[in-house]
């Protein structure tokens, strides 16, 4: 059966974004000691919407009928609850009064003060009180509208895992009294920095291919941009570097389609159908990198949306602009001197360069002995460079240390095609 | 073609996560285009939980209500068209809640004939 006009009218994820959205708004009403009671009537929200909804049809604006039924749910709230005291100072004056009650509720469901709540909230799931991982996952699931479960399936962990991070988090935010504050002038700066690198890991986690279940994953990449989106559109968040990371993402983003065959196979960058590529979001990377340009400044994200630029550029992998990726690696490795960078900045040198420097690179980084892209690295030039049975070993020695499946399996075929000698 | 009514049992699971909601919402609207294409869909409401309890002579008695299992309350109703029963029941299972453990009531509207008993 044809799909129904009626189902397809609701934009794909309207729940999961407005949920984040609604939860942003009432946190910030409510005061984000309260996220709980923001969650709860989040909740309810939405399944009201799913019964009515179902039985009769979706409405012409959707996101307003759901805002009116939270705002609905809220002034309720506050009317029952009257503790004011542990609601957001900024606000409790505002509600005390049935005069300016349900108009301070109305004024923060404006557009511009829902993303103005998100942005808060991101300072707030990204504080620096807060461990990284337990950053993402509270982002993942206040900000994004994922459960508990959906999270843990996108890191391939237990729902365990996940809750005791998102609890640890809320015990942060409790401990250190954490509001959902813009942060003062003095130290904006250093907080989005903060903000960037979750976003940065949050859309790592989602590019990384190391899952059967792909949709959850790329779900994980379009939250990344969505956040990191709503950062590049307010004037104080909106620093050339994070405008930097946006273009990263969308360089990124172009080839998730190339990336895998239909068995979910890995296809390795030199294999990818470049026509797979998506262009639309490759011209936008390219617009962003132009605006990231100005006023001038050189991060990470910089250097590596500029890489990520030239294989977009390139016709084809032997086209590609070698030379040109090598000095950014150098730069990338002088701004961050670690392994990882090291090892790319090697193996594009192999093409920059030749394949014996590439080698001797890699040979001399230390603090990989456990990664097995490094093996896999090693082997791969000795495959190009005809000499089969070091590159069999080092594949070899690259699968003890990967237990994904698709890694495996192209480990595996690359073994195999080491034997016709 | 007869009247039926469709009564809906059981309460929706309340810790769905929003995608799991909207994909639920989905089916539901689903079937119901499915049986409104048919010629089948008459009328439907949900009904929201909780509500009261009128007894008694004179309805002395209001209580909250109805508080019985969960898994009892009615959470909603359809009118459809069928031939009979048995294909009223056959469209009956296209409920997706059935899945979740929820039951579908089947009754027959009785006919009010307009003539006068001969």
């Amino acid at each position: 059966m044809a799909k129904d006009k009626n189902i397809n009218q609701l934009v794909d994820h309207l729940f999961r974004h407005e949920s984040g959205k609604m939860i942003a708004v009432l946190s910030r009403l409510l005061g984000l000691q309260n996220i709980e009671a923001a969650q709860d009537i989040v909740q309810d929200t939405l399944l009201q919407a799913m019964s009515t909804w179902s039985y009769k049809a979706v409405p012409d604006n959707p996101s307003a009928w759901l805002y009116r039924v939270a705002k609905n749910k809220a002034i309720d709230f506050l009317r029952k609850e009257k503790r004011f005291r542990d609601i957001s100072p900024q606000y409790s004056y505002l509600l005390e009064s049935e005069y300016t009650l349900a108009s301070t509720v109305n004024n923060l469901f404006l557009e511009n003060e829902i993303q103005d709540s998100q942005l808060r909230m991101m300072f707030a799931c990204c504080h620096p009180a807060i461990a990284e991982e337990s950053q993402i996952a509270l982002t993942l699931k206040t900000l994004c509208g994922l459960s508990v479960n959906e999270i843990a399936k996108a890191f391939l962990t237990t729902e365990e895992t996940i809750a005791k991070r998102i609890y640890r988090a809320k015990e942060k935010i409790k401990a250190e009294k954490i509001e959902l504050d813009v942060p003062q002038s003095s130290e904006l700066s250093a907080r989005v920095d903060t903000v960037l690198k979750s976003l940065y890991l949050l859309f790592n986690e989602g590019y990384k291919s190391s899952t059967a279940d792909e949709l959850i994953r790329e779900d994980l990449c379009e939250e990344a941009m969505r956040l990191c989106f709503i950062l590049t559109q307010h004037s104080l968040t909106a620093f050339p570097r994070s405008k930097a990371l946006l273009a990263l993402m969308c360089f990124q983003a172009s080839r998730l389609d190339a990336r895998l065959d239909d068995k979910n196979n890995i296809i390795l960058l030199k294999h990818q159908d470049r026509r797979k590529w998506n262009r639309s979001l490759m011209s936008k990377g390219f617009e962003l990198m132009e605006e990231s340009a100005e006023p001038f400044e050189v991060s990470t994200y910089h250097l590596e949306a500029a890489i990520a630029s030239q294989h977009a550029a390139a016709r084809s992998f032997e086209q590609t602009n070698w030379r040109s990726i090598y000095h950014l690696y150098e730069m990338l490795y002088q701004l961050q001197p670690n392994p990882i960078v090291a090892m790319n900045k090697a193996i594009v040198s192999a093409y920059a360069i030749n394949r014996q420097n590439a080698l001797d690179e890699l040979q001399q980084i230390k603090g990989l002995e456990n990664h097995y892209l490094y093996y896999a690295s090693i082997g791969e030039i000795y495959f190009e460079l005809q000499n089969k049975a070091e590159a069999k070993k080092f594949y070899q020695k690259a699968l003890e240390f990967t237990s994904s499946g698709p890694d495996q399996q192209l480990l595996i075929s690359k073994i195999n095609s080491c034997q016709v000698v | 073609m007869e009247k039926f009514m469709f009564i809906f049992e059981g309460t929706q699971p309340g810790n769905l996560s929003p995608a799991l909601m909207q994909e639920h919402m989905g089916k539901w609207m689903a079937w119901i285009d499915k049986l409104r294409k048919a010629n089948q869909y008459v009328a439907g409401e949900p009904l929201l939980p909780g509500g009261k309890l009128v007894s008694g002579p004179k309805g002395k008695s209001v209580t909250d209500g109805p508080y019985t299992e969960g898994k009892e309350v009615v959470g909603g109703f359809f009118i459809i068209n069928a031939k009979d029963i048995d294909e009223a029941v056959e469209l009956s299972k296209g409920c997706p809640d059935l899945d979740q453990g929820s039951k579908v009531q089947v009754r027959q509207v009785m006919k009010i004939g307009v003539e006068q008993p001969a």
